[in-house]
């Protein structure tokens, strides 16, 4: 008995193919322009619920928090909770990451750039991470807050990687330094938070007994060290991201 | 104030259409950073600027580096 071969496509019915695609993606597309059209439409109805909510923290943020950054006494006291959960959701991506594609070799990606730019980053490293400690720990009296800051000491370790080969940047901040500095960093955030249950009474309440005299480093109460500790923990996570991206198989010695 | 934005608003939308219209993933690469760049520079003249520092340190800094370390391995063809 034969076997019946299976026939091409006819290169007609291949381009007819083609061309219903891109009439569906043309036609989704246009649908939702007109949904955000039409919902954006609707925004000046909700002016009132806007104007209450923002005056509110504009009248009354720096007397209930201290802090004279008004976006973050909303992210780290009003919304305190919001920034749990975005971190949680940075933890979760960091351990799906590197659960999938971490090896247990020590990675090598180059020997580095030449002696020149070696030393000209020997140089201006210490006045980066100098700028990401600042801007963590500044996040209440200037822009700029936990988040940023954190991202930029992870720019440490990813120009590390780049410039003199990832094997300087594993001898120096091995992937367990990283790991342990994640983890102290939320657990800083939920034990302040627990402080707030046992001393103000809510969850990431602030602490009011930290608060100091306007515009000095050490007032609004746990709002520094939440952002200290959201800095180390978004640091950590995204380098780790980084590290087990270049990650390669072992090829040359170093 | 206004012509600076409209001039920012076009070089906006040139380097977005750039960056989906080249085929070399590094062009695309670098003109999406620039995308960022700009969008740090409109973010900062509407004083919004802790976005304007996120959207600097994110979007022209991490992105770049994890999108080439992606092409990297993705040239390499090494996949497992």
């Amino acid at each position: 008995m034969e076997i019946p071969t299976e026939t091409q496509p006819e290169p007609e019915v291949e381009i007819l193919n083609k061309l219903m695609k891109k009439t569906l993606v043309s036609v989704v597309l246009a649908g939702a322009a007109f949904a955000l059209y039409q919902s954006f439409a609707l925004m000046p109805g909700y002016q009132g619920l806007n104007l209450g909510l923002s005056n509110y923290i504009i009248e009354s943020g720096l007397k209930d928090t201290g802090s004279l950054n008004l976006i973050t006494a909303v992210l780290y006291d009003y919304r305190a909770f919001d920034s749990l959960g975005e971190s949680t959701v940075i933890f979760g991506a960091v351990s799906g990451i590197v659960l999938i594609l971490s090896r247990k070799m020590l990675p090598v990606s180059s020997k580095g750039l030449s002696f020149i730019v070696k030393r000209t980053l020997g140089i201006m490293t210490p006045f980066i991470a100098l700028f990401g400690l600042y801007i963590m720990s500044h996040g209440h009296l200037t822009p700029g807050g936990g988040f940023q800051g954190g991202v930029i000491l992870a720019a440490i370790s990813i120009i590390f990687s780049i410039v003199y080969g990832s094997a300087f940047d594993y001898r120096r901040y091995s992937p367990q330094t990283k790991t342990a500095l994640e983890t102290g960093g939320a657990l800083t955030f939920l034990g302040l938070g627990l402080a707030g249950i046992l001393m103000e009474g809510a969850f990431l309440q602030n602490l009011g007994f930290l608060t100091a005299e306007t515009g000095t480093l050490i007032s609004a109460g746990s709002i520094p060290y939440i952002n200290i500790g959201v800095g180390f923990k978004v640091g950590a996570g995204l380098a780790i991201i980084f590290y087990s991206m270049i990650q390669k198989t072992f090829e040359e010695d170093f | 104030m206004e012509v600076l934005e409209i001039i920012l608003v076009i070089f906006l939308v040139f380097s977005a259409l750039m960056t989906v219209r080249f085929d070399e993933e590094l062009i695309s690469i670098i003109f999406l950073s620039i995308f960022s760049l700009i969008l740090t520079a409109l973010y900062l003249l509407h004083k919004a600027a802790d976005v304007a520092l996120a959207e600097a340190v994110i979007g022209a800094g991490l992105n770049t580096a994890i999108f080439m370390s992606a092409i990297s391995q993705i040239r390499h063809g090494d996949s497992d």
